[in-house]
């Protein structure tokens, strides 16, 4: 298992090379410079020949890839263009929000998903299946940006119960006020993915449950939640995991929305707007931490493959 | 192998929640109080205010958006300042000045015993390291940041010299009477010299100034703090604290505001401004603000060369159905470039009031009876660019009507600046542009728009518009500095321009905010700042 582990890690580094490389390309062929968007229509032309000097602009691009590269291996991402502050600064504190954001949405969709899923199964063709499947369509399909207003205007300003957006107080930090802050945006990000799983978990279970082993369970008189938790859900965990694991990277990523929605201060936000200046640095560097992460939860899904089916070895 | 593997994830998992919770916040202990932030909380007056996004920079020499210079315009002085509502000039940190005979030479008296809030006294030589950090190349804190302004405001500036403790010199190249305004720009805010040589590059995000707001923290992405300055040499202030909030989007900031937790909002959705307006929980303020959204002729190319195209241009355009309808009245119908609360204005102009008959009529007579098709370039957004897309698409209707096709093509701004500013042979016959001004002098419009001096890259004459007549009359008035005489020279300017019409102007966006019926005495500013040094918090 460890020189599993071992093995994709460095398999992993030609990716993130990869990733890099055409993260850079990408921006740089894009219209647009970086010193005029920055300093604004109103700076002269020194000051943008200036700037673009600084920010080494004026090398060839293999130079200018060739150094942030170094950079990023002495652990140095830069410095932000538009932001003033060190990448790795600015990265720190914007990921773990969007992470938190992730965590609390992959939780929560995990949770409901497979609950509803195995209920639905349990009981095909009931009304709680037929209405719970129906939720999981509708969910699967609501805008997030639309849902997020929905909430925002329902349970934030109709019925205030929670923050309309933001992460804190205005003024204060603080672990219990960032977890109710983050309920709105974390049910918000989780609808689409909850639905999902809900979807796989059933169709997944419903295979499972007319095999043998199962009627073998419920003779020996196991009570029908041991039986559906225990040894039917077990064995329907495998294709659960994939989705699982592909809907939490998109989360990771597709927290974007979210964030502008609910002004939550996460990695998309800054990716944004880091897209728009074009900051190269930023960009670059918030690419890099994405796609290490999501290689990170690919490894971790395949890993638990093996946790959870005994019958998987690497 | 399996308990192993769960009490790994579980560790992470709660890893990921404390340093998430954790990130970047460690410098206020406090816990979460509550979900109200705005008004009187305990014995706290606070204004939270909710900014379009996040200030990029608190350093006032390196400020180039609005957001930056709300947030950082509390924490600094000016030598000069403007007045409350307006742009005329009043004494900042300097008590009096006097300009020499010549024009060439500002001489500033400043206000003895005020100190920054670092505890370094302000004085003469703070004023020179203010500035000559900005233009100075070899100034060993030139590398502190990037100046954007620098050129803009210091460009007529030679020298700057102190005299004495109290008092300093500025020394121009030439007589420039817009210099004054200049000098109550946020470039020409004050900081604390001993500040930018601590903090270095860091100083964007450790501001420090004389003004009436200290800086307490900025949290990326979440909030900057302001406190009030007890030692204020003009008073303190009588709010507490002021926090600034980058709320995206403007159906957010709007449902935050009316849930409370917003004291103050920018940037309320045109549809909406009615029924705030109607309640009798907030005050909406409202002013023309100082802009203008119009659209270029390349008069460098046919068939915007000649006048009376450029003329039925703007006769066939309905103006006021796009102020009224589709900007529904956030704006104010322009008749010129210069908008009304600059000084200067006149509306003693041609008026080019909707008439499709005149336009088809002008064009005739320039030689297009059956009219023409032209390129039409437009950003996707943009500051100041109000609805680019559906005012193209209104305008594209409108010309239509008199036989101008026009085929246009959307940018992202980004690539939009970079090719408007780009070499004349491939800019289109026509695009979309505006202009916010930044210290209120009229030199500020026309001079750097349409005097034939200002062809890009010098200014933004993007359109290469050149008229004799009107450039003598923008350089005479810079050299004056006689008011009435310049107001005088720059109506007469504005007649010129208006009748030769280099651009079809469309409109000046207004200004609006909205707040708590509790803030009391905040008056809105040409500029776009925000100064709450005035204003009260009292709730009933």
């Amino acid at each position: 298992m460890t020189t599993y582990i071992a093995r994709r890690m460095l398999a992993s580094i030609p990716v993130l090379l990869g990733v890099s490389i055409l993260v850079f390309l990408i921006m740089h062929l894009a219209p647009g410079d970086p010193a005029l968007i920055m300093l604004g229509p109103k700076a002269t032309a020194e000051a943008l020949e200036r700037l673009r000097q600084e920010l080494g602009l004026d090398q060839p691009l293999y130079i200018q890839y060739v150094r942030w590269l170094g950079n990023v291996l002495q652990g140095d991402l830069g410095r932000s263009v538009q932001l003033k502050r060190e990448v790795s600064e600015l990265l720190a504190t914007r990921f773990s929000a969007t992470l938190l954001l992730t965590a609390g949405a992959s939780l929560l969709a995990v949770v409901v998903g497979v609950v509803a899923g195995v209920t639905s199964a349990a009981r095909q063709y009931s009304l709680l299946d037929r209405v719970s499947m129906l939720t999981a369509l509708v969910g699967f399909c609501l805008p997030v940006f639309w849902l997020g207003l929905l909430l925002q205007i329902t349970l934030g300003y109709r019925w205030p119960i929670f923050p309309v957006s933001g992460m804190n107080s205005p003024g204060t930090t603080g672990l219990l006020d960032t977890l109710w802050h983050l309920v709105l945006p974390a049910v918000t990000l989780a609808t689409g993915a909850a639905a999902v799983i809900a979807r796989m978990t059933r169709s997944s279970v419903l295979e499972v449950i007319r095999q043998d082993y199962i009627r073998t369970a419920r003779a020996k008189g196991l009570s029908e939640r041991v039986v559906l938790y225990r040894h039917a859900l077990r064995n329907a965990l495998i294709p659960v995991l994939t989705v699982v694991g592909l809907q939490v990277g998109f989360l990771l990523g597709g927290a974007v929305l979210v964030e502008m929605v609910f002004s939550w201060p996460g990695i998309g936000l800054l990716m944004v707007n880091g897209i728009l200046a074009r900051d190269f640095p930023l960009v670059q560097g918030a690419v890099l931490v994405v796609a290490a992460s999501y290689v990170i939860i690919n490894l971790l899904v395949d890993v638990l493959y093996a946790f959870v089916d005994p019958r998987i070895r690497y | 192998m399996r308990r192993w593997l769960l009490q790994v994830s579980a560790v992470l998992a709660a890893a990921a929640l404390v340093l998430a919770a954790c990130g970047g916040s460690a410098s206020d202990g406090g816990s979460g109080s509550g979900q109200q932030g705005g008004g009187q909380t305990g014995d706290l007056k606070r204004i939270v205010v909710g900014l379009q996004a996040e200030p990029v920079t608190l350093d006032p020499h390196q400020v180039t958006d609005y957001n930056s210079n709300r947030a950082a315009q509390g924490i600094f002085d000016r030598l000069v300042e403007f007045k409350d509502e307006s742009t005329e000039l009043e004494p900042g940190l300097a008590e009096r000045w006097d300009v020499s005979d010549d024009g060439l030479v500002y001489r500033f008296y400043l206000r003895q015993g005020v100190t920054f809030h670092d505890g370094t006294p302000f004085n003469a030589e703070a004023v020179k390291f203010s500035i000559e950090r900005q233009i100075d190349p070899n100034h060993p804190y030139h590398d502190t940041g990037e100046f954007a302004y620098a050129e803009f405001t210091f460009g007529k500036v030679r020298e700057v010299r102190v005299v004495d403790e109290y008092t300093v010199e500025i020394e121009l190249v030439e007589p420039y009477a817009p210099f004054l305004a200049h000098m109550a720009m946020h470039s020409a805010s004050i900081v604390s010299p001993a500040a930018v040589e601590k903090y270095g590059r860091d100083f964007s995000k450790n501001p420090v100034g004389t003004g009436p707001f200290k800086f307490v923290r900025w949290e990326p992405g979440v909030e900057v703090v302001l406190e009030k300055n007890e030692e204020y040499w003009d008073g303190a202030p009588r709010v507490d604290q002021v926090i600034y909030r980058p709320i995206i989007e403007d159906q957010a900031r709007l449902t935050e505001f009316e849930a409370g937790a917003l004291d103050f909002i920018v940037n309320i959705p045109p549809d909406e401004v009615a029924r705030l307006k109607a309640s009798d929980q907030y005050t909406v303020l409202e002013q023309p603000g100082m802009h203008v959204w119009y659209l270029v002729f390349n008069v460098t190319k046919e068939p915007f060369n000649k006048k009376e195209v450029r003329q039925a241009v703007n006769y066939a355009i309905n103006k006021r159905a796009i102020v009224e309808e589709l900007l529904q009245n956030t704006g104010v119908l322009a008749t010129g470039p210069l908008p009304p609360v600059v000084w200067g204005y006149t509306d003693d102009v041609t008026q080019y009031d909707y008439n499709p008959d005149k336009a088809r009529e002008l064009l005739a007579q320039a030689g297009y009876p059956d009219g023409f098709t032209v390129d039409f370039w437009v950003p996707e957004s943009g500051s100041g660019m109000q609805q680019p897309r559906a005012m193209a698409a209104a305008i594209q209707a409108d010309l239509r009507q008199v036989g101008i096709e026009m085929n246009i093509q959307t940018f992202e701004w980004g690539t939009y600046l970079d090719k408007v500013l780009g070499p004349v042979e491939e800019l289109p016959e026509v695009f979309e542009m505006s202009w916010i001004g930044d210290n209120g002098d009229p030199d500020n419009f026309l001079y750097i728009l349409l005097s034939g001096d200002q062809w890009p890259p010098n200014g933004f004459n993007m359109g290469y518009y050149k008229n004799e007549q009107v450039d003598e009359l923008l350089r005479q008035a810079q050299r004056i500095n006689d008011q009435a005489e310049r107001q005088r020279l720059y109506e007469e300017a504005l007649r010129l321009l208006v009748e030769d019409a280099p651009w079809a102007w469309i409109d000046h966006e207004t200004q609006i905010v909205a707040m708590k019926k509790s803030i009391q005495g905040f008056k809105l500013h040409p500029t776009g700042v925000f100064r709450f040094e005035n204003v009260d918090v009292v709730n009933n």
